[in-house]
């Protein structure tokens, strides 16, 4: 890995950063709602409507409202929600807070049943063990995350009562509390990655097992246990980070129901209340975050793998 | 053709997803015709009837029957789905190819932009699209079709990149072919394989994806029948009729299933070195 | 004296759809110690299944009908896999053909040899790392402790190669199972293997199984030569008169297929018109790029030219230049420099207008890419028919008369590439060639993906239509006895330079540059 490869990698961030900045800036300023309508009510003068449209800037240039758009947004202002008049920024970083818990929750969580199954499988191809997790990942990837979550809530909150349905509570608050109320909406986001990954990992794991290296190695004899750990298994993990960073995106999408069925104030519940809303500072705002938010794990799985991978050298 | 669906029947994968489909294709052709009961005829005595005789799947809050709703409902699901993933295929698929084909610096473009509106997660970018468009059926499956154009542009592109690099195409170039010919007769044809079976997986995903922007509200409106909406209306009944949320859950499940296997067992029969 | 293997009357199946198919029938062979038994046949021959077979690395499909086979007083077919776990490695050894695969790409090269040595022959870490020095550094390995801490995508085939033969033979075993060697590697690299392993094992003493394609390697390295076809064993004899003396009609075959530089089969001389000329061509695949060096260019400034008529051979090793050759003159990559063709000036790919490409046609090495898949026969031959004349009218007469002239019937004009074998495939490569008439045909690599009688039959093929049609060929290869039984000059080309440009009868002379003088002493050349 060399300096140059970073920079180029830094490069495309800024350059991603700014597509998702014109893209987000470009929909929402086709939204039919008109700013100052939303901010005033449908009663107000025309003179008050138009004294407000002044102070927004709304008569100016598009190309001049993206750029003070994005020069406020870099410094982390993102304007008043037309909602509640609180400036958005420090709200959505907040929220961001507690969907990262719950994105860092699932994914571990995930990676804990996910690989191990997803290794048997392969190493017992064709085994029961395989078909099983066939079957899984089949059922796991064909339900949509407001059915798993629909499912889930009925069985274990409404049907067995032992997890509280919907809410949300600080770990700094109350670590037990927590963790009982994000138990549902973990287990819901990790199942369908479950089924994801488990998939990619039994076919990078066969394949590895179909390798040249690994058949020398047990032709040149050495133990069965060795050839799996040292030489299969360790291989087959590599690309489990790029796996995982691109079900980030996935993830980030999915917290947006999740967090709306279990009444979860993160950055998804809020981008679903702005939306409902017609709250345009708040829209842009939080597709944005989410959105940079992806691309920087994105980066750093790409970092990590080239810092794991020995084999690729990057120029 | 017959030849690709008598192998596609040999996998087990494919077979079993033909079969689904075929239930699928029944409710959405003749949906109305195999309803048992009107779908919207509301009858307040059969509220929350459980499964029975009367009402096979069950009864709603208004005592419409399930299964009718869910038969008529699937027009409202399925279609809609398809219609988004060939869409958004075409679309990518024009983009990844002639991306694929200048080559060079425009396709390092094309692709690092893709990349980039790629950064933006899919149920994201069609929740802000709906919300500029409008809700209702039609622009959710707009929003999806977007949504998924830049995957199928990278699927694509890919796949454009290694048919390019055959000794086939060389040949053809090297023997003066016209630019429509390299593409349409000797690209297009071996493009087509992979890009069909990454659609027809698709399907499954736009299946989920259309039924989650009506569960959100977003999607079809209702007194329509779509699943995603029954799923949400039937939420806080919870406790009354379990089986009023199960029903509709599952139709998607099993419609997202179908594509899935299929798509598996399409990637089988169409892989040439299976043939012996 | 008992034999180091020995195998009696095995008898191998593999199940595939209906019924099985027989690949190893009724074998019985012997090695002594310190013998080197070669074993020769053409793909499908079933030689790779006999080493698998000894290995005991059978795919599942496998069923061992009878038989049995033996390691000194051991049968190996009754071993549980426990046991086979310590057989291996320590009492057969085994190389692989292709030593970019058979190491760990995430492992230190040290790491793997260490593994192997404490594993098989029960060292310690300490002398583990002390014997593997000393192993590398007996297989002419420069800085072996630089070496061992490196991973395997850092060092070169060759050095691989040498570093698995090493660990082979630093296990001790009774026998070590080469599976052709040095077909992955280039002429010299194979060459300068073939020394190293015929001087480890006269240390050694090491009884040992050459499997390969390639008669005449064989003949110089092993003792005695097997020769295989269709799973049985069809000749035995002494290394020294196999080439002599064959007896099977296989042998024969395989005999009279491998290329011999004395045994000239172009006897003519081309003409003094210079069809093409080649003027400093440069090619560089890459364009510079943000925060990246420019790479270097993959040819520098070649200079030939190409007399109608005549056949001219490029040789070299991989990645030497001459595909890049190749692809300048199709106008398939961007070069500086200039072409002359026919008198007239061409400076790019935009100058090469239709008379130029259909008098230049290029055949490829892959026979399985260079035919459309979803085209049949008929209609890939029917697209340069159409190009470069011939009317409508006769078109199916022309395409039957095209597969004629390759010696295929006109009846595979309605079949698909994949219904085809290799050979087949690459005779309607080269009907699509001359369906344009052309003046040049360049052949890139052709021969080198097929068997030694497909090949020796394509060569034949493509003397007789030079015959018939008077096309010059430029001959891209890396087998020096071919080009040198065909070639009226050759160029030697090395890290995207010409360093040779010779008529056939002064390769051998003293002024040559020396890369050429090791290129040549590298072929092996047929004993007897």
């Amino acid at each position: 890995m060399s300096a140059s490869w970073l920079l180029r990698r830094l490069a495309l961030i800024l350059y991603t950063v700014f597509i998702v900045s014109v893209l987000v800036f470009g929909i929402t300023q086709a939204l039919p709602a008109d700013a100052a309508v939303t901010l005033l009510g449908e009663n107000a003068t025309a003179e008050a409507l138009n004294a407000i449209r002044e102070r927004l800037g709304l008569g100016d240039p598009i190309w001049w409202q993206y750029l003070r758009w994005v020069g406020h947004a870099a410094t982390g202002d993102f304007g008043l929600s037309m909602r509640t008049g609180q400036p958005v920024g420090p709200e959505m970083l907040t929220a961001l807070g507690r969907s990262l818990l719950l994105a860092v929750a699932a994914i571990l969580v995930m990676l804990v049943i996910a690989v191990p199954l997803g290794m048997v499988a392969a190493v017992r191809q064709g085994k029961l063990a395989d078909m099983a997790t066939g079957l899984i990942s089949y059922l796991g990837v064909s339900f949509p995350e407001f059915v798993t979550a629909t499912l889930l809530a009925m069985l274990l909150a409404d049907t067995l009562q032992w997890l509280p349905a919907t809410g949300y509570v600080s770990p700094l608050e109350d670590f037990g509390g927590a963790v009982r109320h994000l138990a549902l909406p973990v287990l819901t986001a990790s199942l369908i990655l479950v089924a994801h990954v488990a998939r990619m990992v039994r076919s990078e794991t066969l394949d590895v097992l179909h390798s040249d290296y690994i058949r020398a190695a047990r032709l040149k004899g050495l133990p069965e246990r060795t050839v799996l750990v040292r030489h299969a298994l360790r291989n087959a993990l590599l690309p489990v980070v790029t796996i995982v960073a691109l079900d980030v995106g996935y993830l980030l999408g999915g917290i947006i129901v999740i967090e709306e069925i279990f009444a979860i104030p993160g950055i998804g519940r809020q981008l679903m209340v702005a939306v409902t809303a017609r709250d345009l500072p708040s829209i842009q705002a939080g597709a944005l975050i989410m959105s940079a938010t992806y691309a920087v794990a994105n980066t750093l799985a790409d970092v990590a793998y080239a810092v794991l991978d020995k084999r690729i050298r990057y120029d | 053709m017959t030849d690709l669906l008598r192998r596609l029947m040999r996998t087990p994968q494919g077979a079993i997803g033909l079969l689904l489909l075929a239930v699928l294709a029944a409710a959405c052709l003749f949906g109305p015709w195999l309803a048992p009961h009107d779908p919207e005829k509301m009858d307040f005595l059969g509220r929350f009837r459980p499964l029975g005789a009367q009402n096979w799947f069950g009864a709603d809050q208004f005592g419409r029957d399930v299964l009718s709703r869910l038969l008529v409902g699937a027009r409202s699901t399925l279609p809609m789905a398809l219609a988004a993933t060939l869409l958004g295929t075409v679309a990518g698929a024009v983009v990844g190819t002639a991306s694929a084909y200048l080559g060079g610096r425009w396709d390092e473009a094309i692709m690092r932009t893709i990349d980039a509106v790629m950064a933006v997660p899919g149920l994201l970018l069609a929740l802000l699209l709906v919300s500029t468009l409008g809700n209702g059926a039609g622009n959710a499956m707009i929003a999806i079709a977007v949504t998924f154009a830049p995957g199928m542009a990278r699927v694509t592109r890919a796949v454009a990149l290694t048919v390019r690099g055959q000794d086939y195409v060389k040949s053809a170039t090297v023997r003066g072919e016209s630019a429509s010919w390299i593409i349409f007769r000797e690209m297009l044809p071996n493009v087509m394989a992979p890009v069909v079976i990454e659609a027809t997986i698709r399907v499954s995903f736009a299946v989920m994806l259309f039924a989650t922007l009506s569960f959100l509200g977003l999607g079809a409106q209702p007194p329509a029948s779509e699943w995603g909406l029954m799923v949400a209306e039937a939420r806080q009944y919870v406790h009354q009729a379990p089986w009023i949320i199960i029903a509709p859950s599952l139709a998607i499940a099993m419609t997202a299933i179908a594509f899935n296997l299929l798509g598996d067992g399409l990637r089988d029969a169409m892989n040439p070195r299976d043939e012996r | 004296m008992t034999a180091v293997l020995s195998l009696r009357n095995y008898t191998l199946d593999y199940l595939t759809g209906s019924r099985p198919l027989r690949v190893l029938q009724d074998i019985t062979l012997d090695i002594a110690p310190g013998e080197v038994l070669g074993l020769v046949g053409e793909s499908g021959s079933g030689k790779s299944t006999l080493a698998w077979a000894i290995m005991r690395h059978l795919p599942k499909n496998a069923r061992e009908l009878s038989g049995s086979i033996r390691l000194g007083d051991t049968d190996l077919r009754s071993l549980p896999p426990r046991e086979l776990t310590r057989i291996r490695g320590r009492r057969i050894g085994m190389v692989f053909q292709d030593p970019s695969t058979a190491l760990n790409p995430t492992l230190t090269v040290g790491r793997q040899v260490m593994e192997t040595l404490v594993n098989n022959r029960g060292l310690g870490r300490r002398e583990a790392w002390d014997l593997a020095l000393e192993l590398l550094g007996h297989v002419e390995l420069r800085d072996p402790e630089a070496l061992m801490r490196r991973y395997p995508h850092e060092i070169s085939g060759g050095e691989k190669q040498r570093i698995l033969i090493a660990t082979a033979f630093g296990c001790r075993p009774e026998l070590i199972v080469f599976d052709e060697p040095t077909t992955a590697l280039d002429v010299i690299t194979g060459a300068r293997i073939l020394d190293l392993f015929a001087r480890l094992r006269a240390e050694t003493g090491v009884a040992a199984l050459y499997i390969s394609h390639d008669l005449a390697l064989v003949s110089r390295v092993a003792d005695r030569v097997a020769v295989m076809k269709k799973g049985q064993l069809v000749e035995e004899a002494p290394a020294a008169s196999i080439f002599a003396r064959p007896a099977h009609e296989e042998t024969r075959k395989l005999v009279a297929a491998v290329p011999r530089p004395e045994n000239r089969l172009v006897h003519d001389r081309p003409g003094d018109r210079v069809l093409l000329a080649a003027e400093a061509v440069s090619v560089r695949y890459t364009r510079r790029r943000l925060f990246r060096p420019p790479p270097p260019p993959a040819t520098r400034a070649v200079g030939f030219d190409i007399k109608a008529g005549e056949i001219l051979g490029i040789v070299g090793e991989s990645g030497s230049g001459k595909s890049s050759i190749a692809r300048a003159l199709t106008g398939l990559a961007d070069f500086s420099g200039g072409i002359r063709f026919d008198g007239r000036p061409i400076g790019s790919a935009r100058d090469m207008d239709g008379a130029y490409r259909r008098a230049v046609q290029i055949v490829f090495q892959h026979p399985d890419g260079s035919l459309n898949p979803r085209q049949t026969v008929g209609e890939i031959l029917s697209r340069p028919l159409k190009l470069f004349g011939t009317g409508q009218a006769n078109l199916s007469a022309e395409i039957g008369r095209l597969l004629e002239q390759v010696r295929l019937p006109a009846a595979y004009a309605t079949r698909w590439p994949h219904q085809l074998s290799g050979g087949e495939k690459q005779r309607v490569a080269i009907a699509r060639a001359f369906a344009a008439r052309p003046s040049l045909v360049i052949c890139d690599e052709i021969t080198a993906p097929l068997d030694v009688s497909v090949q020796a039959s394509i060569i034949e093929l493509l003397l007789a239509l030079r015959a018939e049609t008077g096309a010059a060929y430029l001959f891209i290869t890396h087998d020096i006895n071919l080009i040198r039984q065909i070639a009226h000059r050759i160029a030697v080309m090395r890290r995207g330079e010409l360093v040779d440009l010779l008529p056939i009868d002064a390769v051998d002379a003293d002024h040559v540059h020396p890369y050429t003088r090791d290129l040549m002493a590298a072929s092996p050349t047929p004993v007897g």
